[in-house]
């Protein structure tokens, strides 16, 4: 019981970090749009419009971390971002440990799957779609 | 200065659906998509990006604050994740394809029958707190489908078993598909699923829908990624106004349970859902 108690204190803390962080990053990422008047190449306007075309397709994801590097506020935002979509994920990670620690195999079974659809999305589809 | 008043458009907008959303139970997206492409000019692309990344925010800002009390049934939330992100995957797979054939008009009509058919669960819910007794079939045991929790409002420990979990796992499929389709977290759809057919009481399905979301959307937001439908600056002011939003709103919540303001709530889907369909068949605008 008492490992329960313990795990959804993780579990707690893994939302409440995930987001806080990803909330800051956002935040900091416009702050920085707001003072250099755009981000990376491309000028507020072209960021700041219902028809932009900045988007994560133009965006290429390996250079979101150089971006960051130099401080871009656009790559700031998106890290956040990715921060978000990553805080579920790692939530069925933990949930995986939680069910192998209970010995409960049935789902921690169940469990995997979760995980491997979350994976299939993430990692696999874009290199089928590709 | 444009792009300043823009801006600050999408932070009302966005806070002004995470509001709305948490006092009715519906995530943020039922409200936001609808405002953004039908009166802010956000293509539906980045609007239904932006609302299912938010989608993310609120369940899991709303998600640390439930593990807390305990009613959240993981293991039923973690066995019908299998279907709704499946789903989740198919839908926005769908999504793509509509979008490629320049049929965004289909989207739209199919926003509106999902905000409309909301309007009759809005009526119908919370007609019981507790579920009627049924008895447990094959699959209570296999899956273990019982917990119990403490009710606050009824003071008392609720024990409860699920049933039918063949059925929650095809609603919640088709839950799934909603959400990676419209960029939404379908929580009303998951609610039906544990709620109706598994015979689960209220407020384990609520809680166990809102875990529930913050998996199938991140599932759906990885695809919606890879294609371009998030546009940064939109995605991250509205996770942002959502969360903000949804956060007022469970504040202001304990004060605000009559029925006027339910249907005030109901006719704003009304008016939102049948807006959403004409834009679709191409007669307004």
């Amino acid at each position: 019981m008492i490992k329960m108690v313990e795990f959804e204190d993780v579990i707690g803390w893994t939302l409440r970090i995930g987001v806080i962080i990803s909330a800051i990053l956002i935040i900091f990422g416009f702050a920085l749009i707001l003072i250099h008047n755009g981000g990376g190449p491309y000028t507020l306007n072209q960021l700041v419009n219902p028809q932009s075309n900045v988007n994560t397709k133009t965006i290429k994801f390996s250079t979101i971390y150089s971006g960051v590097e130099s401080l871009n506020g656009v790559d700031i935002i998106l890290l956040g971002l990715i921060i978000l979509i990553a805080t579920p994920v790692l939530r069925v990670f933990i949930g995986i440990l939680q069910f192998v620690r209970e010995k409960d195999y049935l789902y921690t079974i169940i469990t995997i799957i979760v995980f491997f659809n979350l994976m299939f999305a993430i990692f696999i589809i874009p290199q089928i779609i590709k | 200065m444009m792009e300043l008043i823009y801006f600050a458009l999408l932070a009302i907008a966005s806070i002004i659906s995470g509001f709305l959303g948490s006092l009715v139970g519906l995530g943020g997206g039922t409200f936001l998509v609808p405002i953004y492409t039908l009166y802010l000019g956000v293509p539906i692309i980045y609007a239904t990006g932006a609302s299912l990344i938010s989608t993310i925010a609120t369940s899991s800002g709303a998600g640390s604050a439930y593990v807390k009390d305990r009613i959240t049934n993981v293991k039923i939330g973690m066995g019908l994740e299998i279907a709704t992100s499946g789903g989740a995957i198919v839908g926005s797979l769908i999504a793509a394809w509509v979008y490629s054939h320049h049929l965004a008009s289909i989207i739209y009509i199919v926003f509106g029958i999902v905000l409309l058919i909301q309007i009759y669960f809005q009526l119908e819910r919370s007609k019981f707190e507790i579920p009627k007794e049924s008895k447990p079939d094959i699959t209570t045991k296999i899956f273990k489908l019982h917990g119990e929790y403490y009710d606050q409002a009824l003071n008392q420990h609720v024990k409860y078993y699920g049933v039918r979990w063949w059925l929650g796992e095809i609603i919640m499929f088709g839950a799934g598909l909603i959400s990676g389709l419209l960029g939404i977290g379908s929580g009303a759809l998951k609610v039906l699923g544990m709620d109706w057919a598994m015979n689960l009481p209220m407020k384990v399905s609520t809680t166990t829908s809102n875990f529930m979301i913050g998996v199938t959307a991140a599932t759906g937001s990885s695809i919606y990624w890879m294609y371009g439908y998030i546009q940064p600056i939109i995605a991250g002011i509205t996770a942002l106004g959502v969360l903000l939003g949804a956060f007022a709103g469970t504040k202001v919540l304990p004060g605000m349970k009559n029925k006027t303001i339910r249907y005030v709530f109901t006719f704003i889907l009304l008016f939102l859902g049948v807006e959403m369909i004409l834009r679709g068949l191409g007669i307004i605008r």
